[in-house]
């Protein structure tokens, strides 16, 4: 396939640039729901996404045509759809074009290993959440994903990569008295997938955590409603996953920034001039991409321009230093290169800037107990269960799955319906410290969207437990 | 619009199965042009040609989906091989019935006049270019910035059925939205749905978003119940939502939906009158489900009293008893996250527009849309957002001063029990956000008054 994207890519005729990238992707779903396997889903799809900078615009057309004439074809619609605005488009130079081959990490193969081993573990998990009445639904899940690529361009680019991605969860939802609940493990919305094989979901031990899931979510039907006023909180590093991103990973796409994305995902408190001196948070705040962390789901050898995979430090010591770029968002700014950051959902979108692994670094403060130990009145919470940002990703409110008050330095009851909320460089300036390495882990996310027609990308967060002051709690009721 | 290539195709994917089990072929061909844009210039323009095969067999209750994109003869064995051997292993390993009753009976469904329009199909580009040039246009001439998108679809499904289904839906969709955007940051909405891409006008779209701009700084509103009139745009995000949270049937099933024991109960005011109208003209009407099951008009509430929730077959048979598919499937098979309507019709009031809406109000907020709406309570139809691009101030009965966007957190059912006034008209709305393959949905919705919308917080900045 490589040799027709370069034959492609190599005769197009007065274009100043164009770009060919074949994708073939395979997704397997399966779910157990209330004792009966509820449906395997096994998707294939195949094609190539063809995108030229033509006449001061950019076009983008997709196939699944892969002979050499639906590649031509393809050139030819995207060349027709590309429009001229009042000023020219550009990319950003590349340094080095894209060659050779690259893999993600997989030791066992989740597709090779067939259903059953599969079905049999989901089976069991969710048997094991059932049993109290209350409970009125449980789920056990599994997701496979593997994606070839290849990637040629006019700039002599020539390169493929493959990916494979794998992972589960737990869900359960209880229902008393009009309360609803819901527990999830490891993690909300989909569970935990990792880039890794079937040795990533085996070690998930879906089935012996599953007893726990049930009994936490009766036990949230009773328990105390989160209180609300002020107080200091203590974000598990799950939820402070989603916290990065919302508030800091999607703020500094540039072009976010650059107000590229107005119309749908919104805009950035930060303005462009904001890079390189604007104060993020506190001095505990260190944010890093890093499109090379092995097992991360924004890692990858090149993006989807051909610019090679980096380590980018976003915030050092709190303060504003990069932002996430493709290299069309670079040119507009005047950089120097891409950071890197270009990303499509499968061939039949064009590559938009999306975060690659939005990471915190860790701090000194040991583990949750230390963070803990110092507090003598606040809250702790973990799992998010609803979230919502303003368009600028500025004033934010967070919902979790549970939540334990804290007193005199240690974890006492459990919470029901705990939420915060603030505002970004209010909360981030609050940040009080951050666990060690010994509690920083990947979380992946796997329902990010953006873009026109919408793209879902999988991204992950390194992330360890972190404490805040003088926080809003128990906001939504 | 039917398309006897496809369902031949289809028949040919099913003769790949050799009769070994009861299945369903769904081919879904989708062509689509995207224009978007930014700072009054073209940013990304996005054409898209490909079509997916699915292969649904059910075996024993248990059912497996298999697709591709390649239809060549290999293509096709393949991805049934794939449907087969995963429901025979599933059956083999769950050790019991499943849970899917049986493919539908083939059933006819009408023809649908006006869902399909040639001319969009033809995905002229000179068409989308033309009505960006006349957006850029009238929001110069607002002294702003449009930022949005023009988008056209033609979209095909086939569905075909070992047990005789054979049926066929093909739709046109476009839409356009603009936001202009000042300097200082303040913006405004506007867009514009509709079956043919000839109705999308440019000029008047970015001049009905440039419209919301004023000079006037805008102040801040401290969090409260105020009464409120929603404009379209948002009474559609909040009947989306309820589509979700009160109308899907395996919520209902399993004794987590909004509407548990409230059947026929007064759940709204009496003016509102809810339905899912698929066939209606001025929305985007569809003749069948994922399911090949003729879709037909829904009460869902009549006079504020809850009528229905919605099924695709597995969900009816969850729910048992004289529950039957309501034609409300997305999936082949059914969608395991349940059934939910995607052609909500509101019927319309007696205002004659939104200023009559705000005139008895003394002290409130008009809202134009939501933003990044989210449940919290999933039984209460619990919600938060923030608003965005226009939200005003109501005084002594007239929307006037401009107000920074206000965070919302408050129940569907309570704003709907609390509503007083529609407007006459209703609208199609719809978020336009096309994942995967294209599904065009909207609303069609009135702006409503309503007393009592809770402001839990603000964005002035």
């Amino acid at each position: 396939m490589l040799d027709a994207l370069q034959e492609l890519t190599q005769a197009v005729p007065d274009s100043a640039y164009a770009e060919a990238r074949w994708v073939r992707t395979r997704r397997e779903a399966i779910r157990v729901r209330a004792g009966r396997l509820d449906g395997i889903e096994d998707e294939e799809s195949e094609g190539v996404g063809v995108r030229v900078l033509h006449g001061g615009g950019f076009g983008f057309a997709a196939t699944r045509d892969l002979s050499r004439a639906g590649l031509a074809a393809a050139l030819a619609r995207a060349r027709a759809i590309a429009a001229e605005g009042r000023e020219p488009a550009a990319l950003a130079p590349l340094p080095e074009s894209a060659r050779g081959h690259w893999a993600g990490p997989c030791e066992r193969d989740p597709f090779a290993a067939g259903i059953e081993q599969k079905i049999e573990l989901l089976v069991a998990a969710e048997g094991a959440m059932r049993g109290d009445a209350r409970i009125v639904s449980t789920e056990a899940s599994c997701l496979a994903l593997a994606e070839d690529w290849a990637f040629a361009s006019s700039e002599g680019a020539a390169a493929t990569q493959s990916f494979v991605q794998c992972g589960g969860g737990l869900q359960a939802i209880a229902v008393q008295d009009g309360e609803l609940q819901v527990r999830s493990y490891p993690s909300a919305h989909g569970g935990s997938v990792a880039a890794a094989g079937l040795e990533h979901l085996d070690g998930l031990a879906l089935v012996e955590q599953a007893p726990r899931v049930a009994e936490e979510v009766v036990a949230l039907l009773t328990a105390p409603p989160c209180p609300s006023g002020r107080s200091t909180l203590v974000l598990g590093s799950e939820q402070l996953a989603l916290q990065i991103h919302e508030s800091i990973g999607h703020a500094l796409e540039l072009d976010r920034v650059q107000l590229g994305e107005a119309a749908y995902a919104g805009t950035s408190w930060v303005n462009p001039a904001d890079i390189g001196s604007l104060r993020y948070g506190s001095a505990h705040l260190n944010i890093t991409a890093d499109a090379t962390l092995s097992g991360a789901l924004g890692s990858f050898g090149w993006d989807d321009e051909g610019v090679a995979a980096t380590r980018t430090p976003l915030i050092v010591g709190g303060e504003l230093r990069a932002a996430l770029s493709d290299r069309v968002s670079a040119a507009r700014a005047g950089l120097a290169r891409s950071a890197g950051c270009a990303r499509a959902d499968g061939f039949a979108r064009q590559p938009i800037v999306r975060m690659t692994n939005v990471s915190i670094e860790p701090g000194e403060a040991g583990g949750v107990a230390e963070l803990i130990a110092g507090v003598d009145e606040g809250v702790f919470m973990e799992s998010n269960r609803s979230w919502s940002i303003d368009d600028r990703r500025l004033h934010f409110q967070f919902g979790t799955e549970v939540a334990y008050e804290i007193r005199g330095g240690e974890l006492g009851r459990l919470l029901r319906n705990p939420s915060y909320a603030g505002v970004t460089p209010e909360l981030w300036g609050s940040l009080e410290a951050v666990a060690g390495p010994g509690e920083w882990r990947l979380w992946g996310v796997l329902n990010c969207g953006k873009g026109q027609p919408g793209q879902v990308a999988h991204v992950s967060h390194g992330a360890a437990p972190a404490r805040f002051r003088d926080v809003q709690i128990g906001v939504a009721r | 619009m039917s398309d006897p290539a496809d369902l031949a195709l289809a028949e040919r994917c099913l003769a790949a199965l050799g009769g070994a089990a009861e299945a369903q072929v769904t081919i879904v061909r989708e062509r689509s042009l995207t224009c978007r844009f930014a700072r009054s210039t073209p940013t990304q323009a996005t054409a898209v040609d490909d079509l997916s095969v699915e292969v649904l067999v059910v075996i024993d209750g248990h059912t497996t989906a298999a697709s591709t994109n390649a239809t060549d003869p290999d293509g096709l064995a393949a991805v049934a091989e794939r449907a087969l051997r995963a429901a025979r292993s599933s059956a083999a390993l769950a050790g019991e019935p499943g849970a899917y009753p049986g493919l539908p009976a083939p059933a006819p469904a009408p023809a649908l006049p006006d869902g399909w329009d040639q001319a969009t199909a033809a995905l002229d580009p000179a068409g989308a270019h033309r009505a960006l040039a006349e957006a850029f246009g009238a929001a110069e001439r607002a002294g702003a910035e449009a930022f949005g998108i023009w988008t056209a679809g033609a979209v095909s499904t086939t569905v075909a059925s070992s047990t005789g289904t054979a049926a066929q839906d093909a739709v046109t969709d476009a839409h356009m939205r603009v936001i202009c955007r000042r300097e200082d940051g303040r913006s405004g909405f506007a867009a514009h749905t509709a079956v043919a891409a000839a109705a999308l006008d440019g000029s008047a779209i970015a001049e009905r978003a440039g419209a919301r701009l004023t000079d006037t700084e805008p102040s801040g509103l401290p969090p409260g119940e105020y009464p409120v009139v929603l404009g379209a745009e948002a009474v559609g995000d909040l009947l989306a939502f309820l589509g979700v949270l009160a109308f899907n049937g395996l919520a209902h099933a399993e004794g987590r939906g909004a509407l548990v024991d409230r059947l026929g109960t007064r759940v709204a005011a009496p003016c509102v009158q809810l339905g899912d109208a698929p066939r209606r003209t001025g929305g985007l009407p569809r003749t069948i489900d994922a399911e090949g099951v003729p879709k037909s008009e829904l009460a869902l509430i009549r006079d504020g009293v809850a009528q229905a929730v919605v099924h695709d077959t597995r969900t009816a048979a969850r729910a048992g008893g004289d529950a039957r598919s309501t034609g409300h499937a997305l999936t082949g098979g059914g969608n395991p996250e349940g059934a939910v309507p995607t052609n909500l019709h509101l019927a319309g009031g007696e205002a004659a527009d939104e200023q009559a809406l705000a005139a008895p109000i003394e002290r409130g907020l008009y809202v134009t849309r939501l933003w990044y709406v989210n449940p919290v309570q999933p039984q209460r139809t619990l919600l938060t957002g923030m608003t965005r691009d226009g939200t005003f101030l109501i005084e002594d009965g007239r929307i006037g001063r401009p107000l920074h966007d206000v965070r919302f957190t408050d129940e569907v059912l309570r704003i709907l029990d609390a509503t007083e006034a529609l407007t006459a008209v209703p609208t199609l709305v719809t978020e336009a956000d096309l994942y995967g393959r294209r599904f065009a949905y909207g609303s069609v919705c009135p702006s409503l008054r309503a007393q009592g919308f809770r402001v839990t917080g603000g964005a002035e900045s």
